[in-house]
Formats: C-alpha cells, structure tokens, sequence
C-alpha cells in the first residue's frame, strides 16, 4: 500500500502514519487510534478499522482476524446534548 | 535470564513516561515495564489541562507552579509537539452569593503567587460571549494551559528511548523481589525476572495491588470520571472554562451550589476543554466504583444537562464518544511521591487524581532528585507515603 493513502477520512491519517505509529510500539487498534488519531473523528472508526487492521496484520506478519476491534464508546451513533440531556433512553 | 540495570520503573502512564524520561537524561540506565501499551491506563481518558487556578493554595499551588514552569521548555527538551497551548483558564461564577464567598479564596491564591484575575458581569460577555447571559463572574488565570495528554506520554517515552532506557510492553509486573535484609532487589514480570537496587513504582489506581506483594499499604483508590466528546463544530470558546461552585465544594467553602441531588452525588461539575481538532470536550463526573471503566449513561447524562446550562448554545451540537478514566485518589488530593521506609530502594510515584497531567514534569523531576540524592524542587514532605500513618 501506497504510503500516501489515506485511511482515515475524518482525521486525515495516511497508511504511512499508521506504519510510523506501529514503528513506535503500537502492536493493536487503540494503540494505533492513540497515536495517530485515527477513528477519533466524526465515524469513530467504521470505515478505517477495518484498514488498520490489514495493516498492523501486514506490518507485524500477523492475520487480521488476530486484532481486535477497538473497544465500543457509546452513543453508537451521534445524538445532540439536548437529547443526551433529557436522558439517553428516551 | 534475569536483567540488569540501575533503576526499574513499573507502569507507563504519563507519570512511568516522564519519569523513565528524567531516569534517563540524568545518565541512569532505565527499564520501564508496562503491563498493557505505553498511556494505554488513566494517561488515555484524560483531559489535557495544566491548571494552578483549581489547586489548593498553599503547598499544592507552589507543586502545580514548579511543573508549569517545566513545561514552558517542554517541546522543546523532547523535541515533540504535544500540542502545548498556554491559553490561560477561566472559572465562571453563577451567583452573587458564590462571587462573595470567593474573596477569601481569590487572596489567597495571591499569596500562594497564583496570579487570578476577576471580570466583573458586565464584562463576561465580551470576553466569553457563548456563557449563559445569567453567569455573574470570571475568574481568569492566565498561566494555565493545555496539551494533548497522549502526545506527551509518546514525547516523553520517545525522548527517553533516545536517552537509551528500555520500555517493555506487554510486561506485566508480578512480585516485587527483596533480598534478605529486605531491600529491594527487583521485579518478577510476566517476562522474567528483572533486577536493579532500585524500583520505582507509578501505576497509577494499581499501584497498591504491586506494592502490596511485599506487604506495604499505599492508600489509593479509583475515583472514576467521565468525559463527552463533540463532533467538530463552531468555537464555543477557545479556552478551557470550568464552573466556579465546584472548585468552593472541593475545599469546602462558602458559596456552594443550587444542583439537584443527582449532581451532587455524581460530583458533576462542568469543564469544558476546547481541542485544536475543532471539536471539545465536557466533563467532569466523580465517583467511587471501583474499577469498571464502562460508561454510566445516567452520569454522561447529568453531564450534558450542565453543560448546556452553561453553555445554552451547546444543545444542538453532536456528541459523538464518552469514555470514562480511573482517577488514582488520595485522600488528601495529593500524590505520593515518596520512598517506602520499610523497603529501601523502593520508590512510590502515583496517586495524581484529576492532576497527573499536568504534574508529570514534577514528578520525573523530584524522582530523579530523591534517586540521585539532590536537593529537591519542592519539600518532599507533604507527599510522602508516611503522612497517611
Ligand atoms: C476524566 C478524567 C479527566 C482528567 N483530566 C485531567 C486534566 O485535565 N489534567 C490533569 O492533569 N489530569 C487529569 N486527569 C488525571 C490524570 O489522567 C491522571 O492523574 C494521570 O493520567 C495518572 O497517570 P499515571 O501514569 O499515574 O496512571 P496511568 O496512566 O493509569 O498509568 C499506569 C500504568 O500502569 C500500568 N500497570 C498497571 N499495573 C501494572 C503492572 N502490574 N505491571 C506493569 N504495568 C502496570 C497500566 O497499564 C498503566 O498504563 C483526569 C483523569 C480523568 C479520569
């Protein structure tokens, strides 16, 4: 994959500062997002996740399967403060 | 095989990273262990703030003044940007009666040296125009600053890699080894075994379970926080503003608050951090419950509700994650930095609550000076692990 490539939209994370960070001593999804801010935008991570993870598989010889996603931080998609406000099951 | 070097430090959170940073600039050979990643505990669900203006004058001022002068040359000591913006910090005011019961507070803090300034209601708008029209007062404190929490934890761990310490992930610390005159002697990891005449122990809200394989009591306990994320939206404001009645309930003062009882047992306070992302961020709960970092949607909840009390403009704005962190509290809201008089060679660093960030310098700082035997920056005394005996 071309370094320049972008994978993350919202925080404009390339393929190259995913490398970098794992140079850095990521060996997962979070440790990855940490570095970088990848899948801390608008998405939270639901298109890059997936690329992160072929490339921390491709970088430490390792399956894609063998990497957890990032663990889930609600809301599972966004609400307003006011709606959060007036209590989050309503 | 076990490993040698002259110090260890175990957990590598902002307080291991800066430590292991200091350790190694002044020569010493340092091997950091960490459990998980490097930031991956407290250190990554965190705000970012650098404040004097919520510290109890005295003391706790002068510790919080020492550190913001450290981070002044910061950057540019490990040569990495952690996005440091000394904006200055605002407290807002929402009654006569609080900005009267302030007084006392307010000359104090001028003896403590914290410079803080008052803005009068009719000047509130010019300077903060998004604060609800009813908030009475500012109080400003232009020293205060922040930074992005998780790049200064990576500065740190990659200038101290420079300096040649060792930073081991995925090692977990399981024993602290002693020798026969019950000194120390090293640490049994999930990865052998490592020794060195010295440890240094800062893990943060799990430094008591380390400590206590060799018998010693470190009074630290969880205190749990929330924080809600926005998405990128207008400036709200471009410094971080926090309520003022929180600070007067935290030292017990005059001019407490008019919230529902909810709030109050969820310690809500609202602080708002704006991020150089163009989004912002909204605390602040406090709570014991033990270790669970899972979000409770009722707090999250109570905290949008103030939030947007303050800042009426907020309503429509998009949250998009909460997270929640575990303070390492103190009973007296100071950390330990200390050695353990019942083992020598063994150093205690944790125990920040909501301040680890901004104390990290300070504290690699009084490490490498109690390790090295120097003078220290501040008297060691009120942080030490005796004054709970
Ligand atoms: C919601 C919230 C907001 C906050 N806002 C601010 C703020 O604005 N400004 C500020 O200054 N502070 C703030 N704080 C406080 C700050 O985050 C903490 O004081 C600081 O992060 C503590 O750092 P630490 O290195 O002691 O702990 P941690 O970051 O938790 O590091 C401890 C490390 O030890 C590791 N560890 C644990 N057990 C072992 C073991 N057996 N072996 C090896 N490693 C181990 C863990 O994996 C972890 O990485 C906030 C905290 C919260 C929760």
């Amino acid at each position: 994959m071309d370094d320049d490539l972008i994978v993350c939209r919202c925080e404009e994370v390339t393929v190259g500062d995913v490398k970098r960070a794992i140079e850095q001593g990521a060996f997962d999804v979070s440790g990855v997002k940490r570095r970088t801010r990848a899948g801390m935008g608008q998405c939270q991570g639901r298109t890059c996740e997936t690329l992160i993870r072929g490339i921390l598989a491709s970088e430490l010889s390792k399956r894609p399967d063998e990497f957890r996603l990032d663990t889930v931080r609600p809301p599972l998609s966004p609400v307003t403060f006011k709606t959060l406000a007036g209590g989050y099951d309503e | 095989m076990s490993k040698v070097c002259d110090v260890i430090v175990v957990g590598c959170g902002v307080i291991g990273a800066a430590i292991t940073y200091y350790l190694s600039a002044s020569g010493m050979e340092v091997v950091a262990v960490e459990e998980n990643d490097v930031g991956s505990g407290t250190s990554s669900r965190c705000d970012g703030n650098v404040l004097v203006i919520d510290k109890k004058p005295g003391f706790d001022c002068e510790l919080a003044l020492k550190s913001q002068e450290l981070f002044e040359t910061l950057e540019d000591d490990i040569s990495f940007d952690v996005e440091y913006r000394q904006l200055g910090s605002v407290l807002a005011v929402e009654t006569e009666a609080q900005a009267e019961g302030a007084a006392q507070w307010h000359s104090a803090m001028s003896r403590s040296g914290v410079r803080v300034k008052y803005i009068e209601s009719s000047d509130v708008h010019a300077h903060e125009p998004m604060l609800a029209q009813d908030i009475v007062g500012l109080f400003e404190c232009a020293s205060d600053s922040s930074l992005n929490p998780m790049n200064l934890v990576y500065g740190y761990v990659l200038a101290a890699q420079n300096n040649g310490a060792v930073i081991k992930t995925r090692t977990k610390a399981k024993r602290l080894l002693l020798d026969t005159q019950h000194h120390i002697k090293g640490v049994e990891t999930s990865e052998g075994t490592i020794l060195a005449p010295l440890v240094v122990i800062s893990a943060g809200v799990w430094t008591p379970q380390i400590v206590r394989t060799c018998g010693v009591d470190v009074p630290i306990v969880p205190r749990k926080g929330h924080i809600i994320v926005s998405e990128r939206t207008f400036k709200v404001a471009s410094r971080k503003i926090q309520e003022f009645g929180y600070i007067m309930a935290k030292f017990g003062e005059e001019g407490q608050r008019d919230v529902e009882p909810e709030m109050e047992k969820y310690g809500i306070a609202m602080v708002f951090e704006p991020t150089p992302h163009e989004n912002f961020l909204i605390g602040s709960s406090r709570e014991f419950a033990g270790f669970d970092t899972t979000c409770n949607m009722e707090v999250v909840s109570l905290m949008a509700k103030r939030a947007i009390r303050f800042f009426p403009c907020i309503e429509d704005v998009r949250v998009i994650r909460t997270y929640a962190g575990l303070r390492p509290y103190t009973q007296d809201h100071r950390p330990i930095i200390s050695k353990v008089d019942q083992v020598p060679g063994l150093y205690i660093a944790s125990g920040h609550e909501g301040d680890g960030i901004g104390l990290a310098p300070i504290t690699g700082l009084l490490v490498s000076e109690m390790l090295l035997g120097c003078t220290p920056s501040v008297p060691l005394e009120p942080l030490s692990l005796n004054r709970f005996m």
